[in-house]
């Protein structure tokens, strides 16, 4: 076996043990556990990069290795990356449980980047709770006012309940296939049609993972745990997680591509409706995270828009939005990481002034909030544009005003983000930022209106990326 | 890559840098704007004069294009179209806007807004040669815009001076108003004929391809563009005003070559112009109409720069005769091209002499820079005189070949009423031309009773008349009493004007002597042949007659030592204030305006705006804000309420699947 085609997974594999021999000490080190994880992870992005083009299959071919899969590795390690860049200031986790902090983060993108390779049901499963129980772990590791016990047994609940949800239907697709290999169930689907098994079993499979994607009526928790988990824990909910769920969706989805008109229907109206709701909602929320949690309710919606397609195009344009959706998200977390210093929920008004506090942050809040809002040059409103266009290509014309209608409509909380930091005036002096949070600032801010202009490469490896899953 | 094409592009993207650069990181820092700017103004130009070397002698136009957008319905390409006609204009934009560039380092020198002046220069360069290398009118139309843009940049620079921004509001409010023609003319030719492609739309016009009404509309709509851009009535209004600008900027934008920006529009589509005789009529009558208009009013300003900015207005009207006479005789390009060519130098000139004693003098009034030694500063005066003899179109000066030639087309027109009127704004050209140049010249004695007249008190804090000298020393409100700032408004006799100011008067005053007899090498160079000008001898005697009875004319005038320094236009009182008054369009505009336009659009349109647009945008968003606080009802904090709602929809979306199966 090819040692690389594991690379990636060994890798973060032998950082979790790292770090977890620095839990195990008596003296905590906090600058020197964090620079290991921050260096680690730097590694582990040049890794995963160098994995880029494997391709094969191992574990019995239950694991997958291909452009597809890889991207997304590629794309977790950076998001465990960034959020590492962020928590050089874990103000509300105590200092004793920072090595643990680094280290679920470091199990959870290991369960994520498992969960994007697995063709298997049961390999499928396991990635995903391995992922998720770590995530259950990091919610509650806030030290506070007991906001983040109330969100964690939330997450862990609604968790729960999804999951089995999922296994129940994991296990009557099995039960009507007799076969736990996605290569061998997609082929046999079309025959379970005309009984209800399969439908049942495709339905409440996506329920596992329509949670992770926070799609309603499965976003429960997202509010709750964004306000309640501590920054940095959720800025990598918000990145990393969201983008594994996406490729696992678009992986999975494709049981039902020929089940045709219902089935469909009733992804669109999933999406419609978490659009709405997150956006509608989100107007009327005062603190920035809980906002943003409405928000990734909202942007769950436009990725669906994709996944409904079942064609090349959609599915590059999902591939598409959720990287930019890591990137944009991301900026915008950064900032609210990076103004809270002691580790607070910010309210959005608390963002006063920002425009003469710290100008570059601004400068990466507005960019942030306009990719997410959609304004071109952006990367947001190219994945939009992208995701639109090939709703459109199929007809989905309903589909695509609805979407359009949501995306002025978040204009109207995005643009309340905006008037904070510019129109109200300042309560708290200048914010200083290290020279590696500068370069940051400036790499992210490129990045939106670099690949915001020229899509053109992302979107070709997108499409190739997809023509493996299709 | 193309080594032409990358030129071109270099010519473009160099200037936007630089202004981005100095907008962003440098504009504190004088120095290092300037430098930054020079160099993006100097590749430019030596690229437009090593592509017209290059180029000499051309066939074939050069194009480069590529698609910007495209649809179903409409393709616009985005590229550069080389040839006779945009070479020469490059050349003039580069090396005038560089020209301008060094001696503004003289003249804005210690101005608070020095990186800023500089940007906005480089802004104008990036524009204005973007504009006349465009292939495609849409393009065109683009740099157009840019340039109105850097212009009421410039215009306005002493924003803190209330007139220096009321006249850069009016410039920009204006020529927009013309453009809103050009657009519709664009729009129309994209909607009739499919294609705003310049090469195109000469060939088709000139070949029968297009019906004559079409032509003649959107001929007349894009002259609307054309008449805001280079001030001709009655929108002409915004150009003497726009002399609010620091002089240099005068002199590049307002004389030399964005105002003249409308007459090459008209000589790049010129085919399509004037394949409609219609619409060149009309254009030859608002053209002369200019002509008269704004040389009747240069005759009784006393401010130095008003009296050129109107014999600008007049000179562009007199080009845009040459064009539209040579489109109804089916005469070439030549003529209007040529005087823009020579125009652009001389013109330049002058004002960059104007300039010069502005700076040194403190005042714009040239009665008073008469008064206090005007002569004396040397270079400026012989330039002045050189670049007024050749406004006046006197041999051996460039104006005179290029007047001529325009005279001579418009000779050619059956009807001689256009030559005769042509004639008559050339006398009226001589004699407003001299009346400044003999009164500097020839200053009275200290008890004149004209001084009485024509001079002004300065104004408290110790500037001169509503000039731009004193906005060097007041980039913030507080320094206007701060005496450095116009240190060089004083009286410094010693010391004459700095190398930086003088070269450049110098280079111009050369191109200014040569540019004419390159006559038949240019024409050439543009027509491919040159034909021999028929010239009859009474039009030749009669051009330098009216020229020379100009001079005379002023020379009784303001000249002679007995000389009144009245006038002859005193003698008739109703016309001088009519004059003075300048025709009353002002006036006829602001009626307009308060009648119309706030009377009657503003006033319904804010009503509409305030019931029935701001109502309907308050209402959806009061509707979305009670949307999302109904919505918010299901987030409620109870766990098993939350588990119970997953569970009935899921259960709903099953029944819907298996119902719709």
């Amino acid at each position: 076996m090819n040692v690389l085609l594991f690379g990636p997974e060994l890798f973060y594999l032998g950082m979790a043990l790292v770090l977890f021999f620095f839990s195990l000490q008596r003296r905590v080190q906090v600058e020197r556990t964090y620079w290991a994880a921050l260096g680690l992870a730097a590694a582990g992005f040049v890794v995963a990069l160098y994995c880029l083009f494997q391709n094969g299959e191992i574990f019995f071919r239950a694991y997958k290795v291909d452009l597809f899969s890889q991207i997304f590795k590629a794309a977790l390690a950076l998001g465990l990356f960034l959020v590492m860049m962020i928590s050089r200031n874990l103000a509300h986790i105590e200092p004793r449980y920072h090595a643990e902090f680094f280290f679920f983060l470091t199990t959870c993108t290991l369960g994520m980047m498992m969960l994007v390779s697995s063709v298997e049901l049961l390999t499928i499963y396991v990635a995903l709770e391995l992922s998720s129980y770590s995530l259950y772990i990091l919610v509650p590791l806030r030290k506070g006012d007991g906001l983040d016990v109330e969100a964690g047994i939330k997450y862990l609940f609604i968790g729960a309940v999804s999951s089995g949800f999922m296994l129940f239907g994991l296990g009557y697709i099995f039960g009507a296939t007799h076969s736990t290999y996605l290569s061998e169930i997609i082929p046999r689907m079309p025959e379970l049609l005309a009984s209800p098994i399969g439908l049942v079993g495709l339905l409440l499979t996506l329920a596992g993972l329509f949670f992770k994607l926070s799609v309603f009526p499965f976003h429960f928790w997202a509010p709750d745990v964004y306000q309640g988990g501590a920054n940095q824990v959720v800025t990598f909910i918000a990145t990393a997680s969201k983008a594994a769920a996406v490729a696992v969706i678009l992986r999975l989805a494709m049981l039902g591509a020929k089940y045709g008109y219902s089935f469909t229907q009733a992804l669109v109206v999933l999406s419609i409706v978490s659009m709405t709701l997150g956006n509608l909602v989100a107007i009327i929320q005062k603190d920035f995270k809980r906002m943003l949690a409405y928000s990734s309710i909202a942007h769950a919606g436009y990725v669906l828009i994709g996944v409904i397609t079942f064609q090349e195009l959609g599915y590059a344009s999902a591939v598409y939005y959720a990287l930019a959706y890591l990137v944009m998200n991301f900026t915008v977390f950064m900032v609210l990481s990076e103004v809270a210093t002691d580790g607070q929920d910010l309210k959005i008004e608390e963002l006063a002034g920002l425009y003469s506090r710290s100008p570059l942050l601004t400068m990466s809040l507005i960019l942030g909030i306009f990719a997410l809002a959609g304004v071109p040059p952006s990367i947001g409103f190219t994945g939009k544009l992208l995701l639109f266009t090939s709703a459109m290509n199929e007809g989905y014309f309903w589909l695509v005003l609805i979407g359009a209608v949501n995306g002025t409509v978040s204009l109207y909380y995005y643009l309340k983000v905006v008037y904070a930091a510019y129109f109200l005036e300042p309560r708290q002096g200048p914010l200083q930022l290290s020279w590696p949070t500068k370069a940051l600032n400036w790499t992210l801010c490129s990045a939106i209106l670099v690949f915001g202009v020229f899509p053109d490469g992302l979107v070709e490896l997108a499409r190739t990326a997809v023509r493996m899953v299709l | 890559m193309d080594p032409i094409l990358l030129g071109c592009l270099l010519c473009v993207i160099l200037p936007l840098v630089a202004f981005g650069l100095i907008m962003i990181f440098t504009w504190r820092r004088p120095n290092l704007s300037l430098a930054i700017s020079l160099v993006a103004s100097t590749i430019p130009l030596i690229i437009a004069w090593t592509m017209l070397f290059k180029l000499w002698g051309i066939k074939e136009p050069l194009i480069f294009t590529f698609n910007w957008l495209v649809s179903d319905l409409v393709k616009v390409p985005f590229g550069f179209l080389i040839d006779p006609v945009s070479l020469i204009m490059l050349v003039i934009v580069a090396t005038i806007s560089w020209l301008i560039q060094i001696y503004s380092i003289g003249y804005m020198g210690g101005d608070p807004g020095f990186g800023r002046y500089y940007a906005d220069l480089s802004l104008f360069a990036m524009s204005m040669l973007g504009l006349v290398i465009s292939s495609g009118l849409l393009q065109l139309y683009v740099f157009w815009e840019l340039v109105g843009l850097s212009s009421y940049l410039l215009i306005g620079f002493w924003y803190e001076k209330f007139s220096a921004s009321e006249a850069g509001k009016k410039a920009f409010v204006v020529t927009r108003f013309g453009d809103v023609g050009f657009f519709m003319g664009l729009v129309f030719l994209t909607i009739f004929f499919g294609s705003l492609d310049i090469a195109g739309l000469n060939a088709a016009a000139a070949s029968d391809k297009m019906p004559p009404w079409l032509i003649t509309t959107s001929a007349l709509l894009i002259f609307c563009g054309i008449a805001g851009k280079s001030a001709q009535f009655p929108i002409h209004v915004w150009l003497p005003d726009a002399m609010e600008g620091p002089t240099p900027v005068s002199a590049l934008l307002h004389s030399a070559t964005m105002v003249a920006a409308g007459v090459y529009l008209l000589t790049r589509i010129f085919p399509f112009m004037a394949a409609s005789a219609t619409a060149m009529l009309i254009i030859l009558a608002i053209a002369t109409l200019t002509m008269i208009l704004s040389s009747t009013i240069g005759m009784v300003a006393t401010d130095i720069k008003q009296v050129w900015a109107y014999s600008t207005v007049s000179q562009l009207a007199f080009m845009a005769m040459g064009l539209s006479a040579a489109g109804l005789a089916h005469g070439t390009l030549f003529a209007g091209y040529f005087h823009l060519t020579t125009h652009a130098a001389f013109k330049a000139l002058l004002f960059l002499c104007a300039g010069a004693f502005i700076h040194h003098f403190g005042t714009n009034n040239f009665f008073v820079m008469s008064k206090e030694g005007g002569r004396k500063l040397t270079i400026p005066m012989v330039t002045v005189t050189i670049a007024a003899l050749a406004l006046c179109g006197i041999f051996p000066m460039a104006g005179f070949f290029s007047k001529e030639l325009i005279l001579g087309t418009l000779a050619h027109l059956d009807n001689k009423i256009w030559v005769l009127l042509g004639l008559f704004g050339a006398f009226l050209t001589s004699y407003y031309t001299f009346r400044v140049i003999f009164v500097m010249l020839f200053p009275r004695a200290d008890d004149h009773p004209a001084w009485e007249q024509y001079w002004e008190e300065p104004e408290p804090h110790g500037h001169g008349h509503g000039d731009d000298a004193h906005g060097h020393g007041h980039g913030d409100a507080h320094a206007h009493d701060d005496a450095h700032g116009h240190g060089h408004g004083g009286h410094g006799d010693s010391h004459g004007v700095p190398w930086v100011m003088s070269f450049p008067l110098l280079v111009l005053a050369g191109f200014t002597l040569v540019l004419g007899f390159l006559q038949t090498p240019l024409e050439t160079f543009l027509l491919g042949k040159s034909e021999p000008h028929e010239m009859s001898f009474v039009l030749l005697a009669s051009a330098v007659g009216v020229a020379l009875a100009g001079i005379g004319m002023a020379w009784l005038d303001w000249g002679r030592k007995t000389a009144s320094w009245q006038g002859f236009i005193k003698q008739i009182p109703a016309l001088e204030t009519f004059f003075i008054q300048k025709w009353y369009i002002d006036h006829f505009w602001r009626w307009f305006l308060d009648t119309f336009i706030y009377g009657v659009f503003s006033k319904w349109f804010t009503y509409n705006d305030r019931r029935v647009v701001d109502g309907g945008v308050d209402a959806v968003a009061f509707s979305c804000i009670g949307g999302g606080r109904w919505l918010s009802f299901i987030q409620t904090a109870f766990l098993q309420f939350n588990l119970l709602f997953m569970v009935v929809v899921l259960a709903a979306v099953g029944i819907y699947l298996l119902m719709g199966r």
